[in-house]
């Protein structure tokens, strides 16, 4: 009696989770972003503020990384279905054999640079030996470590906090800055970009493709629908983006005070525009184009992440990368 | 009595204003605009100084609590320099000390370069204020102090640092801003000393002051604020991020020049207003920030404005208290005037008898005033004498009108005088200088075939002549009587006008007794102008005569007797001085000549002709200039 019991409850419980499941059309799924909200982000959450996810018929929900997580692993750790990240940790992790699959890359264009003053007397790469040069560590690192040694410097390096205030009063010589951010935060302290000597990394055939959307392997092998409809609608969101670029600043602001941002619309101005430079560098502005892994630039960080040694094998590009936006 | 009112085409009044008070209006409106304009940039100059230093003030201020917090930190840091390595507990006592000596402090740590402090890789003994407690702690157990810019940054550059202000998100959400200090020791780094200043406060009291209807901001070195009235800005944006957003590349370099210390004052378009504002800033030197003020155009003009505004209504004011002392001086040199215009409107219609009162002062107008009444006075007798002397004359004038008119009477009156004689005509003129004439003329039959024909010239004038003229003439009268030889009548009458003669008067007189008949005449001529026989074809002759002296000079005197016979035609011609000695008005004498010749030329006329030509000439040649009588008698012999 307790038996069948039990199997009348179960079979309840299977049948009201089937019924869940086939009367709910839209997926319930989670994005975890880099960082918090900034138009670094804006695509996405313009695709959700619009309600185009949930037009594509997917349940998204968008996280934000507070820098102690790291979105891949929580990815790997099935903790969410979709993140963003950037490519060389991608592929290290690939290279580890996880299950992870970039499907759509944004970002087309590195915007990590390095920044020096020109008053500190520094020209060229040349000028870096005697001189204090802060970096970020992890993925920021490498085109750094690659910069110097293509350029045989080897200069002083420290570590570098997140803010940029050893750079403005002077203790620091040349420091480490993403275009879209910290370069535009140097010029709302004051100093003008003539002012500025900059080092583009993707000047010394050092693009490495940041931001791009990463998944389980099994996540596109079970749902690949919702896997396009989500790219799609992601796709669609950085368009508008760019096409409403008030209004999408209007709702990153938002964002940016719910999650008390120290930030400025003038600065999400510019890091939108330079979002939009570096998404659309190769590709165009057309956003039917947007969204595919180059094959030499997957090629060009692979190579560097196997000279820097943190990789053994360079993961197939096949293997990596699965071009969601264009399937049919 | 009332005073007439006098109207003035042009008073003096307004003359005064206009010559006085328009030079005066013209010059204080220059000198108004001049001070719109000059006392505006000047006003401005004053509210910028105002501004300037009220700024300092508060940057200074906000200054000396910034020095008290790094001068704490940086007591800390002497310490350790000073003495061998202190024990965790005797840092956190002296750095417990220090907290609560200075409540701004929110808390205060020791960061030692990693091995510094025994050996230890890191060790960072912190305290800090929860509540009314001082806790301790030590950094290293939560994270690696040495990546921080407070840590790092002081290090690397050698000198003390105060960091941007950040929210303390573990602790109570406050504005927190920490100072750090680098520590040597043998000229080797050790560390870092800190003090953390909680801004909560600020907020507060900034919001207590009061530039103007401005507000307040305060910015970091790197642009940010940290303070602004409108919060959203604060932390999230900088000078350069509003520039930015505005479009306003003069904020940008206005925010250059306030993060790199300096001091200044300029416009602006405010940001969050959208209009021209004044920007005051100051440097806050020991944490590297500016402090300023933003006062809105409008205020400052308007203040500006009322300096100035302030000035001109003193001037006004002031010229109208100028022109009301130029009308009241005015009214006061003219009202006198007014006055003796009255006055001597009153004069002239003859009222002398009010004097002007009432005027004081010892100016011009004053003895101007006195010489009037004096005037007055002298005038009022001298109508009065006047008018006596007028009245004494009335009356002997009118007096000596009645004597001519008797005098007249005397004289015959009637031509010709004996109508029905055929034998010869007579006229006669007398034509006085005076009322009373001292000539006569006379002629009466003294029978039938004689005519007595006297001609006389008393001396003298007036009254006196003519009485003694009546008495001769009457004495004449008398003497002359039928068959008398003319010398002998001469001579009685001399004795009887002599006798008693006390004033001395006299009288030349020529007698003639004619024959009408004959023509004949015996004559006898007592001084007298000698008569002249004008014939008809116009020749003449003067009847020489002896020429006796005048009767009643000398009583015993002989008179001679002369005869003369007068042609049929002829006319003889009897005249007294006044004739001969008329004056014209250019001083020339009429003279015998001119007489003769007008005679001569008239001869052939009648008598009353002839002396209507010659009287007319005389007429002419005196020009209302008779001074002496003249008389004229004409006799015709006409058969």
């Amino acid at each position: 009696m307790k038996n069948i019991k039990t199997l009348i409850l179960i079979f309840c419980i299977i049948l009201l989770s089937t019924h869940i499941l086939l009367s709910k059309s839209e997926k319930s799924i989670s994005l975890m972003v880099q960082w918090f909200p900034q138009a670094q982000f804006a695509g996405y959450i313009v695709a959700y503020e619009k309600g185009f996810y949930n037009e594509a018929g997917v349940d998204a929900t968008i996280l934000f990384s507070d820098g102690t997580d790291s979105p891949l692993q929580e990815v790997l750790d099935k903790r969410i279905e979709f993140c963003t990240g950037w490519l060389s940790q991608a592929i290290m992790l690939r290279s580890e054999q996880k299950k992870i699959l970039n499907i759509c890359q944004l970002l087309q264009k590195s915007s990590l640079m390095l920044v020096a003053k020109k008053e500190s007397g520094i020209e060229t790469a040349q000028d870096f030996n005697d001189k204090i040069i802060s970096n970020w560590g992890g993925d920021f690192s490498i085109q750094p470590i690659a910069f110097f040694q293509k350029q045989n410097i080897q200069p002083e390096v420290i570590p570098q906090s997140f803010r940029i205030d050893g750079f403005l009063v002077g203790a620091i010589d040349v420091t480490s800055a993403m275009y879209y951010n910290e370069y535009h935060k140097i010029l709302q302290a004051g100093i003008d970009e003539d002012e500025l000597v900059s080092f583009f990394f993707t000047d010394y055939d050092l693009n490495f493709p940041e931001d791009g959307i990463y998944c389980r392997e099994e996540t596109l092998q079970n749902e690949p629908e919702m896997c396009k409809n989500f790219i799609d609608a992601t796709i669609k969101g950085w368009a508008y983006a760019f096409q409403h670029k008030e209004e999408t600043l209007d709702i990153v602001m938002k964002y940016c005070r719910e999650y008390h941002m120290q930030t400025n619309r003038s600065h999400q101005r510019w890091m939108l525009n330079a979002i939009e430079i570096a998404m659309t560098y190769k590709v165009g502005d057309n956003s039917d184009n947007w969204g595919i892994l180059q094959k030499d630039d997957y090629y060009t960080v692979a190579e560097e992440l196997l000279h820097q040694k943190l990789i053994t094998t360079i993961p197939l590009y096949k293997d990596f990368y699965k071009d969601v936006a264009h399937e049919k | 009595m009332k005073n007439e009112k006098v109207k003035v085409k042009r008073p003096l009044v307004r003359k005064l204003l206009l010559w006085i008070g328009l030079p005066l209006l013209m010059v204080y409106i220059i000198v108004i605009l001049f001070t719109y304009f000059w006392s505006g940039d000047n006003a401005l100059k004053q509210m910028k100084e105002y501004l300037f230093e009220l700024t300092s003030h508060h940057a200074c201020m906000l200054d000396g609590k910034f020095i008290k917090v790094s001068r704490a930190s940086m007591g800390v840091a002497d310490a350790i320099d000073e003495f061998a390595m202190p024990t965790q507990k005797e840092l956190n006592a002296l750095m417990k000390k220090k907290l609560s000596e200075n409540r701004d402090i929110y808390g205060m740590a020791i960061a030692f370069d990693p091995y510094v402090y025994n050996k230890m890789k890191l060790f960072s003994p912190y305290v800090y204020h929860s509540g009314d407690e001082i806790l301790d702690v030590d950094l290293a157990l939560s994270y690696d102090y040495t990546l921080q810019d407070w840590f790092m940054i002081p290090k690397l550059l050698g000198t003390s640092y105060w960091g941007e202000p950040y929210f303390d998100e573990g602790g109570a959400n406050i504005l927190m801003a920490t100072y750090s200090q680098p520590m040597y020791k043998d000229e080797k780094f050790i560390g870092v000393s800190t003090a953390d200043i909680s801004l909560d406060d600020l907020e507060r009291e900034m919001n207590n002051i009061r530039i103007m209807a401005g507000h307040t901001f305060i910015i970091t070195r790197t642009g940010t604020f940290i303070y602004h009235p409108i919060k959203e800005y604060m932390m999230n944006e900088s000078i350069f991020s509003l520039a930015e957003e505005d479009n306003q590349p003069e904020l940008r370099e206005i925010g250059k020049k306030m993060i790199a210390g300096e001091q200044g004052i300029t416009t602006f378009r405010d940001v969050t207003t959208g209009k021209k504002s004044w920007l005051v800033y100051s440097p806050i030197p020991d944490c590297d920030w500016s402090f300023a003020a933003v006062i809105p155009d409008k205020e400052i003009m308007k203040t500006v404005n009322s300096m100035v505004l302030k000035q001109i209504i003193i001037m006004v004011i002031g010229l109208f208290i100028i022109l009301l002392v130029i009308l009241w001086a005015a009214i006061g040199i003219t009202n006198p005037i007014k006055r003796l215009l009255g006055f001597a409107n009153k004069i002239s219609k003859g009222d002398l008898d009010e004097k002007i009162t009432g005027i004081r002062g010892h100016d011009e107008i004053h003895e101007l005033v006195k010489a009037f009444n004096k005037m007055t006075f002298d005038l009022k007798h001298y109508i009065s004498d006047l008018t006596a002397a007028t009245k004494a004359k009335e009356s002997v004038e009118s007096e000596l009108r009645i004597a001519r008119q008797i005098q007249e009477s005397l004289l015959p009156r009637i031509f010709p005088p004996f109508p029905d004689t055929e034998e010869f005509d007579l006229y006669a003129r007398n034509i006085p200088a005076k009322e009373v004439a001292g000539d006569f003329f006379d002629f009466f039959m003294l029978d039938d075939d004689h005519i007595a024909i006297i001609i006389a010239d008393v001396s003298g004038k007036g009254i006196s002549a003519g009485l003694f003229m009546a008495v001769t003439r009457t004495l004449m009268k008398t003497v002359c009587v039928q068959g008398i030889p003319p010398a002998d009548a001469m001579e009685k009458a001399n004795i009887v006008l002599c006798q008693d003669n006390d004033a001395c008067m006299f009288t030349t007189l020529f007698l003639a007794i004619y024959d009408i008949r004959t023509g004949h005449m015996h004559w006898t001529n007592a001084g007298h102008d000698e008569p002249i026989i004008i014939s008809e074809d116009g020749s003449f002759k003067i009847l020489k005569t002896f020429k006796d002296i005048a009767l009643g000079i000398n009583e015993f005197h002989k008179y001679h007797e002369g005869e003369a016979q007068l042609e049929i035609g002829n006319k003889m011609v009897l005249y007294t001085d006044g004739v001969i000695e008329a004056t014209s008005p250019e001083n020339e004498l009429y003279g015998e000549e001119r007489f003769i010749k007008i005679l001569t030329e008239n001869a052939d006329k009648s008598l009353v002709e002839i002396m209507n030509v010659v009287t007319e000439d005389l007429d002419g040649f005196q020009k209302d200039n008779q001074f002496d009588d003249i008389t004229i008698l004409l006799l015709k012999r006409e058969k």
